[in-house]
């Protein structure tokens, strides 16, 4: 290398660089061929972004842009890596709407300012007020709950009737769970803590924790299969992975249990998926119309039983092959203390030294 | 005197310092994110996850080099220096689980060997219903997966040396009395160090940064730990220091490798070569030969493709096969011929002037190049978000965000094999063209260029395959609307529904599969 001559290395740059310059051009050229999506405010437009997944929530859409001539551009992904997402855009963000599967994901959007208030009529007669935002910044659409799954040839009904059973020894390497970041896990337990307190929160998960050992998964839906195979005996999960694997595989030997029904118990834990107008959205109006459809009857029978959910909307019934929700009782803790309990909840999580 | 001043601040160098910042500037926002971070959120991560985080990372990164080093240079060897029927077929063959995603593979071997999965039942025939087989939601587990699907990193680069390689050396170390094992041992091997090393390292440096095949095997590794800090929590400040953790490790470990690399540095001193003289088998040996390559081929990317296949043909999959589905295919191929050639153009003057001039500048710009990759692709794609948010605003939303955030990411891929094509070429040769009144663009279009041909089209190509199959980086700068094949399989293999998968995954294999026959084509081996 040092024999190099260095009147070369000095001249070399010249043609190489003008080289380089033609194909960067071609190259930003062919860049600017690129469908590059239209920003341009249209009225009969919509740019939706959804936590919820695609299969879930296009069909819903789809009958919106049906119905009204709107086109819907949809971008699926994470929850909490939208909420993130919209952070970081701020007031640059394309995004008219955001749906989420978390109540927690859309109250934290709300504190963080991203959601503009809302005064529908149409909203307060369809949606009773404990599943929205005070006001109105997010409208929940559909109920979820947070059941044990079981292997009806391995448990019978009569073995559990609490989440807090689950920590008990002799389900040792016999219950699977959701991971740390799971949504869901922190929703469930930060009911839990709301409900009893942090010390006996924090034994419940040891428990769980020693009794999960491994099985501990990035998906509910894995959970469920684990479950189905026999592989463990009882799972954690929301109630509609159960029915959508019951779907595909109807003779699966599973059960749901809903949790701490008896008395005294703290009831069932409950989470909703729902909806919010992003603050610096220009189509205003045309998001509002995109809500009073989906808090219909029609669009709320179609959200709930694409996902197997419970419709919010007192007077559309749920899926026939769902748990009568009359039968079961919900815990109380209000969905809109979701996102203040999950700060100190994911810091317990963590001590407990959960995956 | 002037004219040795000027020549430190060449348009080239100074393209190489843009690049640089550029490339540093994500680094340097997940830094800052990072250190202005709570010192009790550096004490919880220390003590509850941090070691067993390491120790995985370190032991899993270890175990699959190796594996990919042992099968990578064998498979290479067999091909290169024997000569049996098929043997062109399987130098084919070799290199297609480069087009098979890591989490694609993973999936499928969850489905093969997992619990109460087809190959268990098999086994339990045999043995009885107790027995279990290996896991694959273990460390071995992710091991074999991982080996499987990076191997022909260090079969390619290893290959290509062996071909390009003067045959000249080992006749003088036969003719001079060395044994054939001698010979191998102590000219052979050495001369091909630096392609086997680059190309380990381009394992290593995948296997950490893969996101897709550990979450699926439920393996925690530090990128997995981060892609959970970031979608599990809504401040990224632990998320960023995981990400320098792994920074730091990689770097630790391409220092290493640099330093293995200086200590042998080969000049091809023609620009000819004959060919290596393949050794005619037996048929027993052929068919040994025979057995080992369909063994490996098979496992990497014969079964998982034939599964693939299958669930393709499903009638839930057929359904969603629609135009749709057309611009899927065309955005990724396009994304991904365009993200290479960009990340070729800003690589070859790095490589260039590290070999050229290796000053500590530009060695460390080279260096320093090597950051994206390391840089988990959640965080790096967060810090490309906020970069262009800041700074050019206007191209927010378009797909440029998406090339410059794959540059950052695989930029390094091209350079491993930039980098050893251009050492190989003794600068003699383009002195040598000077002296003889080739301009300097002349040279560098008819002596340099050819010569590193090769280099550039396993550069071009390394990337495009990727690219490809990257994921969260696109998750999460993608324009809305701008749906790729990955993408897609994502979507819908993360809702386990892996039948709907089958197709996009499958099309991710057969948009690659035109780019491995570049990458393999006879005519730009003879430069």
């Amino acid at each position: 290398m040092s024999r190099w001559p260095r009147q070369c290395s000095r001249t070399i740059g010249v043609p190489v660089r003008l080289d380089f310059a033609g194909l960067v051009a071609a190259c930003l050229l062919a860049v600017l061929w690129l469908p590059i999506p239209p920003n341009v405010s249209a009225a009969d437009k919509l740019i939706v972004y959804s936590g919820r997944s695609e299969r879930l929530i296009k069909p819903v859409l789809d009958a919106f842009t049906a119905k009204t001539g709107i086109q819907v551009d949809l971008l699926s992904s994470g929850t909490t890596e939208l909420v993130n997402r919209l952070k970081a855009e701020g007031g640059r963000s394309p995004a008219d709407v955001f749906i989420s599967n978390d109540a927690g994901s859309l109250e934290m959007a709300r504190t963080a300012g991203l959601l503009r208030p809302l005064s529908m009529p149409e909203v307060e007669q369809a949606i009773p007020p404990q599943f929205r935002a005070a006001d109105n910044s997010w409208i929940g659409l559909s109920g979820r709950f947070w059941i044990i799954v079981c292997n009806t040839t391995m448990v019978t009904p009569d073995q559990i009737t609490s989440l807090l059973d689950l920590a008990d020894p002799r389900w040792k390497d016999k219950i699977a769970i959701p991971n740390a970041g799971s949504e869901y896990l922190q929703a469930g337990v930060s009911v839990i803590r709301a409900s009893l307190g942090d010390d006996q929160t924090k034994k419940f998960l040891e428990g769980l924790r020693n009794n999960a050992g491994t099985h501990v998964y990035q998906k509910s839906s894995q959970i469920v299969e684990a479950v189905a195979k026999g592989q463990v005996s009882v799972g954690v999960v929301n109630h509609y992975y159960v029915y959508r694997h019951l779907a595909v595989q109807p003779t699966a030997p599973l059960g749901v249990m809903m949790p701490d029904q008896q008395a005294g118990g703290m009831g069932a834990i409950m989470n909703v998926a729902g909806i919010g107008i992003l603050k610096h959205t220009s189509r205003f109006d045309t998001a509002k119309l995109l809500v009073e459809f989906l808090v219909a009857e029609v669009g709320q029978k179609m959200f709930a039983d694409l996902d197997k959910e419970y419709p919010l909307h007192p007077e559309v019934k749920a899926d026939s092959s769902l748990v009568e929700r009359k039968s079961f009782r919900t815990a109380s803790v209000p969905l809109t203390k979701l996102a203040e309990l999950r700060e100190p909840t994911l810091l317990l999580i963590e001590q407990v030294g959960m995956r | 005197m002037t004219a040795v001043r000027r020549s430190s601040v060449s348009p080239l160098q100074l393209a190489v310092l843009a690049s640089t910042a550029l490339i540093l500037l994500p680094l340097g926002y997940v830094t800052a994110l990072a250190l202005s971070a709570d010192s009790t959120v550096w004490h919880r991560l220390w003590t509850t996850r941090v070691p067993e985080l390491l120790l995985n990372t370190v032991s899993l990164a270890g175990a699959v080099a190796l594996l990919a080093l042992v099968l990578g240079v064998s498979t290479a060897w067999m091909v290169t220096r024997f000569e049996f029927p098929g043997r062109r077929l399987w130098e084919v063959a070799l290199v297609l689980p480069l087009a098979m995603p890591t989490y694609v593979l993973a999936y499928v071997y969850n489905y093969l060997l997992g619990y109460g999965g087809p190959v268990e039942h098999l086994w339990q025939m045999v043995t009885g219903p107790q027995s279990r087989i290996l896991s694959p939601q273990s460390f071995w587990g992710v091991t074999i997966v991982m080996t499987l699907d990076t191997f022909p990193f260090v079969y390619l680069l290893t290959r290509s040396a062996l071909l390009s390689f003067n045959v000249s050396f080992e006749e003088v170390a036969r003719t001079c009395g060395a044994s054939q094992l001698r010979t191998m041992l102590h000219v052979t091997l050495p001369l091909l160090r630096p392609s086997i090393v680059a190309g380990v390292a381009l394992v290593v440096l995948y296997v950490v940064s893969d996101f897709g095949a550990v979450s699926l095997l439920r393996y925690q590794t530090l990128t997995y730990a981060v892609f959970q800090q970031m979608t599990g929590r809504s401040d990224n400040q632990a998320a960023s220091i995981l990400s320098i953790l792994l920074v730091v490790l990689a770097l630790l470990f391409l220092l290493t490798e640099r330093w293995f690399r200086r200590r042998s540095r080969f000049y091809q001193t023609t620009g000819r070569y004959r060919a290596p003289q393949r050794i005619q088998c037996e048929w027993w040996h052929a068919t040994a030969l025979t057995a080992c390559l369909a063994t490996v081929t098979g496992l990497a990317f014969g079964i998982p493709a034939y599964l693939l296949m299958m669930w393709s043909l499903s009638s839930e999959a057929q359904a969603m096969l629609d135009a749709r589905f057309f611009g899927f295919i065309w955005n990724s191929a396009l994304l991904s011929s365009l993200a290479a050639a960009a990340a070729v153009l800003v690589g070859l003057p790095l490589a260039y002037l590290a070999s050229r001039k290796p000053t500590w500048l530009n060695l460390g710009c080279l260096q320093a190049a090597y950051a994206g990759y390391v840089l988990p692709g959640p965080v790096a794609a967060l810090a490309v978000l906020v970069l262009f948010l800041n700074v050019m605003p206007f191209l927010y939303g378009t797909v440029i965000v998406l090339i410059v955030a794959y540059v950052l990411h695989f930029l390094p891929v091209g350079l491993q094999s930039l980098e050893p094509s251009i050492q190989q070429i003794t600068p003699n040769l383009e002195e040598v063209a000077r002296t003889l009144g080739f301009g300097v663009r002349e040279t560098w279009r008819r002596v340099t260029l050819p010569l590193i041909r090769n280099g550039v089209i396993v550069a071009w190509v390394l990337i495009f395959l990727q690219t490809m199959k990257e994921l969260p980086a696109t998750l999460l700068l993608r324009p809305v609307g701008f749906d790729t094949l990955a993408i897609r399989v994502w979507l819908e293999a993360s809702e386990e529904y892996y039948q709907l998968a089958a197709p996009s995954a499958l099309l991710i294999v057969l948009v690659g599969l035109p780019a491995l026959a570049l990458l393999l084509s006879r005519d730009w081996r003879a430069a």
